[in-house]
């Protein structure tokens, strides 16, 4: 409401030009919209033509004959179903793991003073610094004799600790005022109370993004599932995927396809979780 | 206050900091277990490795080398012969190293630019919804699917060189099969992916601004880029923060982009850090000197990190 | 199409009855790529499975891209698996120094086991004498040809004895009204591995001046357009075998692999030309029939609970019997007899022609890589020369001048 009123005021002091300027900014940001979606066409396009057809030359971009039985191939030539059963599962409790360990984790980093603070945070960052190819063949043999090998597990375990959601979450509440938490402290509420009355309704779009990232990061993973889950019915989309490029033939077309059906889901998510990035909270009547 | 008053307050301080202490580490226990076991443990055994000599096969196989992967890589004797431009334009690491930090420069102030941008238009504008899923959608996309399809897009008539064409700029190289080319192609296709992710973040944090700051400076007749600069932007620093530091690292890192469209080449112009690393780690099995190599990409993104986690502090006085 | 994808369903209902298969069974596990879609890997199975009732084989299924890494992850991790199947030389070369490749030579002697079919592709899987595993697929490269286009040009099918110069004027002669006279993959080896062909150089002899001469005839032939260039293919990761089905190119060196993929394609309808096989061009001066080419293996885990079990599968597969099974889809299988040759070209779909029929044998096959020391090194060096040689940023010249002073560096 008040926006509106603040942006009819300034309307009126330069009417033209500030609809100008606005129609600018849309049609640029149309015209960046137009081109990141271009890829999308094409792989739309190629999805419904025939392998040969993919790579020919000069492109069409509307195929000759639309192959729709590519997206019932997709689904008889390996077991979708299951690899989507797979990844849905770890994706949800990698998800639901992550947000409540790391938000947790964050409030001690962001709000509290505890000796070694700073150095164990440092030490999270620098784990995310060391890449997982460097790291993965130590990991491989302790998850190994754990017993958690090509199990749906040993994805779960990996990836619900990681040191990124504790540096989101942390910076996020970094910027929530602490005067907020000392005014809590001083009316009684324990440190977990002002965690779970306070920090968790403030940081709603701060959750909503790690509840997408970590759901996308964990659904298009590749590597990891590559290299710890074996058999056919525990593997995931990603890994399946990979199995329309063959050492002397590639499906494209197949590829495409797949990769179209397992972006559904997770733009599903993001749709949901929209709302948050608009809603805003209720910081009226706080000092910054 | 006497003096026994004094020791008494102390001990007292003593008693609650410790408290606190104890409910800081309660807070940090369910993530630092899982986190210690999973990663931190494998990531002290990658250290070690760095000074071992390791080619697979029975962990009794294992040789302490001290420093010697480390000359290796950086093949000390030869660039000692031959001075420091050996090292960047014949040795694979320092090729890397180049093309990396390269790479790093200009990807991330471009996707942080982009990503702001982007935030700060659709942050409550109408229409916005479509808008920004749309930019989301190429970081949900799988990344064999999207790198084939920019491969093809990059071809020599493929259509971004028509575009590029039709403002008329005479051009018509393929992008990835182009030594200087490539690495643009290699940033281009990471601004794409990256710029709605980050944008995503600085949206989120963008509804932490109080709305009455933003109200304080219009009345103080502050104009909108005013208002950005003195008010958004400050209020932003931790989240700035963030999405810098997890650029830097995820640019040194950049690995399956590379993998898929140029394999690093042509020649050694799209040779990375990880590429290198996972080079000499599966292909060659030199598990010693592989760890070597995230040693150097380790030092250099602590130490960038250490340096802006050392302003953020003295930013925000805490 | 349909016929593959009964084969694929039954493959996989197969897969899941043995995993219920009854507690008698012994199952052998086999870590493979492809296991599904890969016909000699479906046609073993079942000949094997049929031959040795009682025993199961279950693939392990780890995408052909990634093999490498996943294989040595899982070995490393102390993977129990039976049996791994050799998919480079590099595997077994690796393995056995890391120790996870059971020595052969016991069992060899145990069993009294023929090596002789083997003409010699074995030794590239043994070091210090001792074998580490067996080869049942030698892939070597053969000429393969559009005679529909052929005939259009009015232009005599190539012969198993062509010189490299006469192949680059047939191919030149052929290109008109969109038909490509050739096709050369992005590869190093379709391009200059031929010279590993006269038994004399390998691509690990530190020297590489024997490549100008092939970079120079690609050149050649990219200019006249009698070929894709090189960075359109790259650039589109156009597959060959897309490419030579789409019928506008009239000659292709390719390995012998291909033939069941163009089988296939036949049958599914993908494409209808006719089309054969020729003995690739020789240089001046080498044998006519001089091919190079690739292995592929199996080796026994050495934390196999089922030594002996995995041995009698191994020795089948490379053997005669192993060996028909794999002929009977258009694979070339290591073991060469009488039988296995007549297996090969019997196969439904395999041209009719006595040309055709010759490839079969080559007269000498080289090893597209062999074994050396620091030959993943060399081979990452030549590759990277390669690319920029391809995308004319250096001469063929400046290229081989960098090869051999990059791979002098290393020793």
């Amino acid at each position: 409401m008040e926006q509106i009123v603040r942006q009819k005021a300034i309307r009126q002091d330069h009417p033209v030009l500030q609809r100008v300027v606005h129609s600018v900014i849309y049609l640029l940001l149309t015209l960046l919209a137009v081109f990141t979606l271009i890829p999308f066409v094409w792989m739309v396009s190629s999805s419904l033509k025939l392998d040969r057809e993919v790579f020919s030359y000069p492109m069409r971009w509307i195929p000759e004959t639309f192959h729709w039985e590519n997206y019932r191939l997709i689904w008889q030539r390996v077991p979708l179903v299951t690899y989507f059963k797979n990844t849905a599962f770890i994706a949800i409790v990698v998800t639901l793991l992550q947000t409540l360990t790391s938000s947790f984790a964050a409030y001690a980093f962001a709000k509290l003073q505890f000796p070694g603070r700073d150095t164990l945070f440092l030490a999270y960052i620098a784990t995310i610094a060391v890449p997982w190819q460097a790291y993965m063949l130590p990991q491989f043999i302790m998850m190994r004799s754990m017993g958690l090998y090509d199990t749906l597990w040993a994805m779960v375990v990996l990836q619900a600790f990681s040191a990124f959601g504790v540096f989101l979450m942390r910076q996020f509440y970094r910027g929530i005022p602490s005067e907020l938490c000392e005014a809590a402290r001083l009316d009684g509420l324990s440190e977990y109370g002002i965690w779970a009355r306070i920090m968790l309704p403030l940081s709603k779009a701060a959750i909503a993004t790690l509840v997408i990232f970590t759901f996308v990061n964990t659904w298009n993973d590749y590597m990891g599932p590559m290299i710890y889950l074996t058999r056919d019915f525990n593997k995931t989309i990603q890994v399946g995927l990979r199995r329309f490029i063959q050492e002397n033939s590639s499906d494209y077309h197949l590829i495409m396809a797949a990769s179209l059906c397992s972006l559904l889901p997770v733009s599903v998510v993001f749709l949901c979780l929209q709302k948050y990035f608009i809603e805003g909270i209720a910081t009226s009547g706080l000092k910054g | 206050m006497s003096l026994q008053e004094q020791k008494r307050a102390r001990a007292r301080m003593g008693k609650q900091e410790r408290r606190n202490a104890l409910i800081a580490y309660s807070f940090l226990a369910p993530n630092f277990l899982g986190f210690a076991i999973f990663t931190l443990v494998p990531v002290i055994c990658a250290i070690a490795l760095s000074l071992c000599e390791w080619n697979g096969g029975d962990v009794s196989k294992l040789r302490f080398v001290g420093l010697q992967n480390y000359g290796t890589i950086f093949n000390v004797n030869k660039v000692a012969e031959k001075g420091i431009g050996y090292f960047f334009s014949r040795v694979d690491l320092g090729i890397a190293l180049k093309n990396t930090v390269f790479y790093t420069l200009i990807t991330v102030p471009l996707t942080i630019v982009c990503a702001l941008a982007l935030a700060m238009l659709l942050n409550k504008a109408r229409g916005a919804v479509a808008y920004r899923t749309i930019f989301f959608f190429p970081y949900v996309a799988s990344m064999v699917a999207i790198c084939v399809c920019w491969s093809f897009m990059l071809m020599k008539d493929g259509p971004i060189n028509q575009l590029i064409m039709g403002l008329g700029i005479p051009f018509n190289k393929s992008w990835t099969a182009d030594s200087n080319m490539a690495i643009w192609s290699i940033i281009l296709v990471s601004v794409w992916r990256n710029m709605g992710y980050y944008m995503v973040i600085y949206l989120a944090a963008l509804q932490g601004v109080p709305q009455e700051l933003l109200e304080a400076a219009t009345v103080d007749g502050a104009g909108k880029w005013k208002q950005f600069l003195h008010v958004t932007l400050p209020q932003l620093k931790p989240t700035t923060f963030f999405v810098s530091v997890m650029m830097i690292i995820s640019c040194f890192k950049i690995y399956d982009v590379v993998a898929i469209m140029t394999d690093g080449g042509p020649g050694r112009s799209t040779k990375m850090l990880v590429t290198y690393i996972y080079d000499e780690a599966f292909i060659k099995v030199r598990y010693g000197q592989a760890s070597a190599i995230s040693m150097v990409l380790l030092v250099i993104v602590l130490l960038v990190t250490i340096l802006q986690f050392r302003s953020e502090k003295k930013f925000s006085n805490d | 199409m349909k016929k593959m994808l009964a084969l694929v369903l039954a493959a996989i209902m197969l897969m899941s009855v043995i995993s219920f298969a009854s507690a008698e069974d012994a199952v052998l596990t086999v870590v493979t790529w492809d296991a599904t879609t890969t016909p000699y890997l479906v046609a073993q199975k079942e000949a094997f499975e049929a031959s040795h009732p009682g025993v199961k084989i279950e693939y392990v299924d780890v995408a052909s891209q990634d093999y490498a890494v996943k294989t040595t992850t899982m070995l490393e991790g102390g993977d129990a698996s039976d049996v791994f199947m050799v998919k480079e030389i590099d595997n077994i070369i690796n393995w056995q120094a890391q120790g996870f490749a059971e020595p052969l030579n016991a069992y060899v002697e145990k069993t009294n086991y023929d090596l002789s079919g083997f003409v010699g592709t074995e030794k590239n899987y043994s070091v210090d004498d001792e074998l580490y595993a067996v080869p049942f697929r030698s892939d070597f490269w053969v000429l393969f040809y559009n005679k529909d286009l052929f005939d259009a040009a009015g232009e005599a099918y190539p012969t198993n004895d062509m010189t490299w110069d006469e192949y680059a004027d047939l191919a030149i002669r052929l290109t008109k009204d969109g038909v490509y006279g050739t096709h050369y993959h992005t590869w190093l080896s379709a391009v200059a591995n031929w010279t590993v062909a006269d038994g004399v150089n390998t691509l690990a002899d530190r020297n590489y001046d024997d490549l100008l001469y092939f970079y120079q005839l690609y050149q050649k032939l990219e200019d006249a357009g009698a070929c894709m260039a090189y960075n359109e293919l790259k650039a589109a990761g156009l597959h060959y075998s897309a490419a030579f089905a789409n019928g506008n190119i009239a000659m292709l060196p390719m390995g012998y692999w291909y033939v069941s993929t163009l089988i296939g394609y036949n049958k599914d309808g993908t494409c209808s030309f006719n089309w054969g096989i020729s003995a690739v061009p020789h240089a001046e001066g080498v044998k006519a029939g001089s091919s190079f080419g690739n292995l592929t293996g199996a080796m026994i885990n050495i934390k196999s609970a089922n030594k002996d079990l995995a041995w009698d599968y191994i020795s089948w597969l490379g053997g005669e019997e192993g060996a028909a099974a794999t002929a009977s889809v258009g694979a070339r299988p290591a073991y060469v007899s009488e039988t296995v040759a007549a297996a090969m070209s019997s196969v439904e779909g395999f041209p009719t022609d006595e040309t055709s029929k010759g490839a079969l044998i080559p007269s000498f096959v080289g090893m597209e890589w062999p074994v050396a020391e620091k030959v993943a090194d060399i081979k990452g060096i030549v590759n990277e020369e390669h690319t920029l040689i391809m995308t004319r940023e250096i001469t063929p010249e400046e290229g081989i001048a960098e090869m051999n002073e990059r791979v002098a560096e290393l020793f």
